[in-house]
């Protein structure tokens, strides 16, 4: 069969395989099959390199690790996972020139199971994906909450529970900082600036599978023994650590990748694909969430990458960069991993205030207050974030002369946080509010968020934080801004836009009993642990004072609860969409979104015209609003005709034939 | 455009500004990922100069830096040499390529490829005569650091340019009469360029980053 120079390219679903025959049998070409295959075959390979390279070790032989094996294995294991689901096939094809056939239309779940371009279905595929981390993280924290019931009885031992704790840790926050950006960003940004795709369809996926290889890198630290040194894996701990240390250094660095190629296409895309007259101030605060959001992943996660790959190199190949015995330090590590995880801090905060941002409005019929305070407080934050890692070397390895500097500038953050959270009680105010499912778990965001927010500044001051550091009064505090920002913020969101992807409602009566079970359970697991904390009660401890065991136990029995809501989640879910469906009725909340205007279910380009967009989303409660955008098109030969492209320039000041783009005065995206 | 657009029915003609709307964007997607792929590989590099600076400054148990330990300098030094010329010589293509003389261009980018996989190679062979152990010091540790990602990034570019130019050779023919490469107003050949105008600019940048390192290892 002779190959056309597109089926040649190959892209994972095209190759050789006609769309005839993929429409016969789904599974024909590459899938999560091939994948698994090719994720077994690179870790032989790669295990077995590393048994040649370093089985002679004086190292190796003393601890009878070969840390060689372990990395080289991992590592192999994620490019074969990549290459058995089509990720280099044009990459390689690219090396004989050819450029990728276009992508086709495909149906059927199969799909979710390989490697696709339709932004639509990578945005599906990384919201189950995420909350396969989620869910697993989780039950690692109902175990060692259940160690904690006591300080007498040990139900798992010191060992596993370090073990359990750093997974936890470490998988919540891999898993955080692609919670809302994964899903939500790479679904709703094309559709929300009118465009019929992200830039760079194949990282987008590849940013996904990436993300699942961390994953599954990571969940294999018990085989090596685990690690004990808490998601922050200090040196010299992680120098000394067990083999399961390799898995956090290269699932930490896979997972990296991928969200740093999440983060760049969300900035190229938004800078570059918006429709004609989307201009910088009709955009979504949602997508002026991912914009910031996408700078910071793609600024500070390099530097988190540097800190895993010279950990790697410490572990493999002598290197001493955090080995003080041989010219290193410790602290370097301090320095590179915080240089990222403040930076991490905003990159899960600024998503959850995006995506509330979005359903205030809508269930408070109201504008947006202040929308253009809120887009630069989001600027101010992203910036601000670069400067305060060093708040989190107070106790350690930081000049005291330089505390009150990186405290001021710790507590300069608290600013534009503020916009932006005032901007949410300004849209509420005098709003009519609708209580529904997503409302409730935006409101709950607030609630909570103030909670981690105020702790969040006195954690600031030197003083408190000498006091507090490296108690559960700091653990309560993260758990109040992330768990209780934007966890709460992705629920909200999953019930709002789940009729704009599936088309169906999620049931609302299991939804409230989820709601109201997480709120509460939620509170009364971290409040007490606020206080635990403050009482002195230490982190990664196993036993801890007599006194505090009430208040522990009664967290624990509220964890179970709380975990509890995640299973009332699971059951709506798969109630809803599966075992009784109920169609969604279009645009069931009444939103002015672009997103929401589109047909059921949303076309595979998106827009059959470019739309042109006329105002921005949020006028709500007004008379006679402008609609949001003209689906007719149009736009495009008046923004060109008004930025002087030949040779439609001819048109410029010519309405009648650029109809109906005489609406705007702006060409919106510079061209 | 091959149409005159004053000619065409209005549904056409949105049908045609779409096209050039949608390519814009395109262009401007290279532009501008051009540009941060820039600024996420500073940051990797960044990370490895404060690496450097910190473990220089520390002195940890004096152990920054033995006397008498460097890598081969005659080797870093041709290292160097290779990816500032490929730099050199891939601007004197982009320049030539927009003067419209495409065998030149071609000719200039074979030859940064060529330079830069001499360069990776260089750098491999390297790291296999140094005369040190990788944890012996704090210096030596970055350089051991160092090497595999230049080898990485020069690799990376060297991968951007291969590819680019294999894209011309195949585009060779069907752009011929319109121009070429260096002048046609299709969209592969718009794209192209701007391709070429990205990968120009990595290599102008990645010449900046081995001369500096080049200057912390061997230099200072």
């Amino acid at each position: 069969m002779a190959m056309t120079e597109e089926a040649r390219a190959g892209t994972g679903q095209h190759g050789r395989i006609t769309a005839r025959e993929r429409q016969r049998n789904p599974w024909l070409g590459q899938s999560v099959i091939t994948g698994f295959a090719g994720a077994a075959i690179g870790y032989l390979l790669g295990h077995l390199f590393g048994n040649i390279i370093a089985s002679n070790y004086a190292v190796v032989k003393a601890s009878g690790v070969n840390n060689v094996s372990i990395c080289l294995g991992l590592a192999l294991g994620t490019l074969g996972w990549l290459a058995g689901l089509g990720a280099f096939n044009y990459a390689v094809a690219k090396i004989l020139g050819y450029e990728p056939a276009k992508e086709e239309e495909t149906t059927g779940w199969q799909r979710y199971f390989k490697m696709t371009l339709d932004h639509k279905v990578v945005g599906l595929q990384y919201l189950i994906a995420v909350l396969g981390f989620f869910f697993t993280a989780g039950l690692f924290a109902e175990a060692f909450r259940t160690e904690l019931l006591s300080p007498y009885s040990h139900f798992i031992g010191p060992d596993v529970y370090l073990q359990l704790v750093s997974e936890h840790g470490t998988m919540m926050m891999m898993m955080a900082t692609s919670l809302v950006v994964g899903p939500f960003g790479n679904y709703l940004v094309p559709l929300m600036i009118g465009a019929r795709g992200m830039a760079f369809p194949r990282l987008e996926a590849t940013s996904l599978w990436l993300f699942v290889a961390g994953y599954m890198v990571i969940l294999t630290a018990p085989v090596y023994g685990g690690f004990n040194t808490g998601w922050t894996a200090y040196a010299p701990l992680q120098t000394e650590a067990r083999g399961g240390m390799d898995s956090y250094l290269i699932g930490f660095g896979v997972v990296g990748l991928g969200m740093i190629l999440n983060g760049f296409n969300q900035i190229v895309t938004i800078t570059n694909l918006r429709a004609p007259g989307m201009r910088w101030t009709r955009l979504p605060i949602f997508v002026w969430a991912m914009l910031t959001t996408g700078f910071l992943l793609t600024l500070a996660t390099p530097v988190l990458f540097v800190g895993a790959y010279l950990g790697v190199l410490d572990r493999t190949a002598q290197t001493s960069f955090y080995v003080n015995a041989h010219g290193g330090s410790s602290y370097l590590w301090e320095n590179l991993f915080w240089f990222f995880g403040h930076p991490e801090v905003y990159i899960m905060a600024l998503p959850g205030f995006g995506l509330v941002g979005e359903m205030l409005t809508v269930f408070s019929r109201k504008p947006l207050f202040a929308y253009k305070v809120a887009a630069a407080g989001m600027i101010g934050v992203a910036l601000l974030s670069f400067f305060v890692w060093q708040h989190h070397l107070f106790q350690s390895g930081i000049n005291p002369d330089m505390r009150p500097l990186f405290m001021l500038d710790t507590e300069l953050i608290s600013i534009p946080t503020g916009f932006i959270y005032l901007v949410g009680m300004g849209t509420l105010w005098r709003g009519r509010i609708r209580f529904t499912l997503p409302m409730m778990f935006s409101l709950a965001m607030y609630f909570n968020f103030l909670i981690g927010g105020i702790t969040g500044v006195y954690l600031s001051d030197v003083p408190v934080n000498v006091t507090v550091h490296g108690s559960f009064f700091v653990l309560a505090h993260f758990h109040y801004t992330i768990m209780g920002g934007l966890v709460f913020a992705f629920f909200g969101a999953v019930y709002y836009y789940m009729p704009r992807v599936t088309g169906h409602m999620l049931n609302e009566t299991l939804g409230k009993i989820h709601f109201w079970m997480m709120f509460v359970f939620f509170n009364l697991t971290f409040f007490p642990l606020l206080i635990v904390g403050f009482l002195g009660m230490p982190r990664r401890v196993f036993e801890y004072a007599p006194r505090l065991q009430g208040l522990n136990a009664f967290a624990t029995v509220a964890d179970y609860l709380l975990g509890l809501s995640f299973v009332v989640f699971v059951a709506n879910f798969i109630w809803s969409m599966w075992i009784d469906p109920k169609p969604a009725p279009h645009n069931p909340w009444q939103s002015r979104g672009i997103e929401w205007q589109l047909p059921d279910p949303v076309p595979f380009h998106n827009f059959d015209r470019l739309p042109l967009i006329l105002s921005d989303p949020y006028h709500y409660g007004e008379e006679d609003p402008l609609p949001v955008a003209d689906f007719r098109g149009g736009g495009a030969l008046a923004a060109l005709a008004e930025a002087g492209v030949a040779p439609f320039d001819a048109y410029a000041g010519r309405p009648e034939i650029a109809h109906p783009a005489s609406h705007i005065s702006d060409p919106g995206r510079e061209v | 455009m091959a149409v005159d657009p004053q000619m065409m029915d209005p549904e056409a003609l949105e049908a045609e500004a779409e096209a050039e709307y949608d390519l814009l964007g395109v262009e401007g997607s290279f532009w501008t990922a051009t540009r941060l792929l820039i600024g996420i590989v500073t940051f990797v590099w960044a990370g490895v100069a404060f690496a450097y600076f910190y473990l220089r400054e520390s002195d940890t148990h004096a152990l920054w830096r033995p006397h008498g330990v460097t890598p081969p300098t005659l080797l870093g030094t041709l290292i160097a040499l290779c990816v500032v010329a490929g730099a050199a010589v891939a601007v004197y293509g982009k320049y030539t390529l927009l003067d419209g003389r495409q065998v030149d261009w071609g000719f200039a980018a074979w030859l940064t490829t060529a330079l830069g996989l001499v360069a990776a190679g260089l750098q491999i062979w390297e790291l296999t005569r140094l005369s040190f152990l990788p944890g012996l010091s704090g210096y030596t540790s970055v350089f051991i650091g160092y090497a595999p990602l230049n080898v990485a990034f020069i690799l990376g570019g060297t991968y951007w340019m291969e590819t680019t130019v294999a894209r011309a050779m195949r585009l060779r023919g069907r752009l011929a009469t319109t121009g070429g490469a260096g002048a046609s107003p299709l969209p592969d050949a718009r794209l192209l360029r701007a391709n070429v105008d990205g990968v120009t600019y990595f290599w102008v940048y990645m010449a900046l980053i081995v001369a500096t390192f080049w200057a912390l290892f061997y230099v200072l």
